[in-house]
């Protein structure tokens, strides 16, 4: 793993995890011709998901905000990704990329393409270092075992999975016996706590949403970043302002419309989400008197599409229960995507 | 995102042979295949959200309205939507009035279909009554896509038409096949009971002659019953009575071959070698004539577009009646069949 800068801030009252590819990036490596084009690729022509870039600078801009990349990408990409970044305004305290020649150097093959014995370590490292009252929000995809593995990382510092749960899980992930040793002495020495408010999963495959049911609220997997700033508007994470600003940044660059805005704030309501509040914080934002706005208007055509879309469902269905997370039967998430023993939700 | 402008498709998911699992599918299908597409699912949204749940598809592009009711397949049409006003089929097609979507997809009861149309819809400026029109499987191709069906129309909306009725129903099934099977100029024929001009009843025999000669139609007279499944012309017009006797008529002969051959099969050791050997050339028909390909059948003659799928219509029926309907929204369908319409 790579070095990491010190920490900006001293007081870090909120932590936001991402991953890169296919969660920051657009990133395609499902064929060698693909991989080979992502690895050559420079800063300036890697894509970001839309949205992404804008989220990421109104959860900095909220100040006491720290943010820490874990990626699967190789040391070797530290330039570029760094690079791409900086061109995209991103300010990152953490980016920590996978070793894989080291992996290779020591014959260590299943660490290469292995999600859950990278990952996780990395996390409690890093948690490890952090103020134990700051609250974190991760983001991830549904490429890989993002679910699976954010929401094993806040179960074992919340201590609500047990060691032996955790043994067999990581087992089953492949997971090398020196790696396992070192996620539980790293997990022992993290204080208890419950920081993990959120964990959103970008639908890069198209994923249906059931298939994330299992790990509970917690995780809400999104088919675009507004879909996102919307629920951390509602947890409180951004103001409306900001989550406008988002939605400037989707519709400017990415093509998206009233109706794919409304229809997506419709989707998150479907599904139990609570942010029926929040359509009024964005009305009184549009309302308001900033110039940027302008781009989005006429402000009235904006209130009724969403209003539209609040009025058309009816009554509005009970909030989802959160639960115990049943890992051991979820231990197909946790191996990689390729591995012939992982069900398929296609 | 997609540069072409976008069209917002209302299926009316309820009272479908299959339920609303495969009405909910085929409209999630589209909304991965087709970014320009959006699907606005109308009925009980319980079941939507439960159906939608579990099958892939961009929540970008697909919005839910709850509507309570629903005509099932065995109620009568006019008293099922004089006790039920909140049925989905009815709120499907006020939405499309509202601009909310532009055109509606249903594979529920047809009567009930075509009577929310006709309660809410406006008929187009110079058509006096709508038509219903359906799909058939020649044997011959036509147009840019070699489209196998050819277009019958009307058959069952208007059960007394008048020459005037039958000359815009040549109308607008011309220009539905223009734009539905990429078919710059299909050729148009009155059924009779002979090809000549003066052979039918009066009314045929007056449309006939209006038909003659009348710019952007491609009439070449009267055509036989027979020459339906040969493919004689690429449109059919008659009037809702003698459509809809002839339509059940063809299905009626094809459910008979294929009992015929069910009972071949049983029957003789050699007669069951001789089907299978026919089979790769009979699933290649079934293939080439497979009207899951159509969707469904439109109901011309509204400013707004109705498309009626099969009652058993399964996700695949349900994608393609959707990006027909489309296609024919892009098209402005509506405005092309004014524009073609004899002048008053």
């Amino acid at each position: 793993m790579s070095a990491e800068r010190e920490p900006s801030k001293p007081v870090v009252k909120r932590i936001y995890r991402w991953d890169l590819d296919k969660t920051y990036l657009q990133t395609e490596f499902d064929t060698i011709r693909q991989l080979v084009r992502t690895a050559f690729q420079k800063a300036h022509e890697k894509k970001a998901v839309p949205g992404a870039a804008a989220l990421i600078r109104e959860l900095k801009a909220t100040g006491e905000a720290k943010l820490c990349i874990v990626s699967g990408s190789p040391t070797q990409m530290r330039t570029v990704l760094s690079e791409k970044l900086k061109l995209d305004g991103v300010e990152f305290d953490e980016l920590v990329l996978k070793d894989n020649l080291r992996n290779l150097v020591r014959g260590r093959f299943k660490a290469m393409r292995g999600q859950v014995g990278y990952k996780l370590p990395v996390l409690l490292e890093s948690r490890s270092r952090a103020p134990v009252e700051a609250e974190e929000v991760l983001f991830g995809d549904d490429a890989e075992a993002d679910a699976f593995i954010y929401s094993l990382y806040a179960d074992m510092v919340a201590r609500r999975v047990s060691e032996p749960v955790v043994y067999r899980v990581l087992e089953a992930a492949e997971v090398y016996p020196d790696d396992i040793e070192r996620v539980m002495e790293r997990w022992k020495t993290i204080p208890e706590a419950d920081p993990v408010r959120r964990i959103f999963i970008n639908l890069d495959r198209l994923t249906p949403p059931a298939a994330f049911a299992h790990y509970g609220p917690r995780v809400v997997p999104i088919f675009n970043y507004f879909q996102a700033a919307l629920v951390l508007l509602g947890d409180k994470h951004l103001n409306a302002p900001a989550v406008l600003r988002v939605m400037i940044e989707l519709v400017q660059t990415a093509g998206y419309n009233l109706l794919t805005l409304s229809n997506s704030f419709q989707d998150l309501l479907r599904r139990g989400l609570p942010i029926g509040d929040v359509a009024q914080s964005l009305v009184e934002a549009l309302q308001g008197p900033a110039a940027m706005f302008q781009v989005v208007r006429p402000v009235p055509d904006i209130i009724a599409a969403f209003s539209k879309r609040v009025v058309a469902l009816g009554a509005q269905p009970a909030p989802v229960k959160s639960r115990d997370i049943d890992y051991l039967s979820l231990l197909d998430d946790a191996r990689p995507r390729t591995h012939k023993k992982r069900r398929r939700f296609e | 995102m997609s540069a072409v402008a976008p069209v917002t498709i209302a299926f009316d998911v309820m009272g479908a042979d299959h339920g609303p699992v495969e009405i909910v599918r085929g409209a999630a299908q589209l909304t991965l295949d087709t970014p320009h597409i959006h699907a606005l699912l109308v009925g009980d949204r319980g079941q939507i959200d439960e159906a939608l749940k579990t099958v892939r598809h961009n929540a970008e592009r697909v919005a839910v309205h709850h509507a309570p009711e629903f005509v099932s397949m065995h109620e009568k049409p006019n008293t099922a939507l004089e006790a039920k006003p909140n049925a989905s089929v009815l709120v499907a097609a006020k939405l499309v009035k509202d601009g909310e979507a532009q055109a509606m997809v249903s594979a529920g009861n047809t009567g009930a279909g075509v009577l929310a149309c006709a309660r809410t819809f406006t008929l187009i400026p110079g058509v006096r009554r709508a038509a219903l029109a359906t799909v058939y499987p020649t044997a011959v191709g036509r147009g840019a896509k070699n489209d196998p069906f050819s277009l019958i129309l009307d058959v069952g909306a208007t059960v007394d038409a008048s020459a005037d009725d039958l000359v815009a129903f040549a109308v607008m099934g011309s220009a539905y096949a223009k734009i539905i099977s990429k078919n710059e100029a299909p050729t148009v024929a009155l059924l009779s009971n002979g090809t000549e001009a003066q052979k039918g009843p009066s009314r045929v025999v007056e449309a006939n002659s209006k038909l003659q000669g009348l710019p952007g139609v491609r009439f070449i007279g009267n055509v036989e019953g027979v020459d339906i499944p040969k493919g004689t012309a690429d449109v059919v017009v008659c009037d809702g009575f003698v459509g809809n006797v002839c339509l059940k008529m063809l299905e009626g002969v094809s459910e008979t071959v294929m009992e015929l051959a069910k009972y071949a099969y049983k029957e003789k050791l050699l007669w069951r070698a001789g089907l299978a050997m026919l089979s790769s050339g009979i699933e290649r028909i079934k293939e080439v004539t497979d009207w899951e390909q159509y969707g469904g059948a439109p109901i011309l003659g509204f400013d707004r577009l109705f498309i009626k799928a099969h009652g058993r219509s399964k996700a695949r029926a349900i994608g393609n009646a959707g990006k027909v309907a489309a296609r024919a929204v892009s098209h402005d369908l509506a405005n092309a069949i004014q524009g073609m319409l004899p002048k008053a």
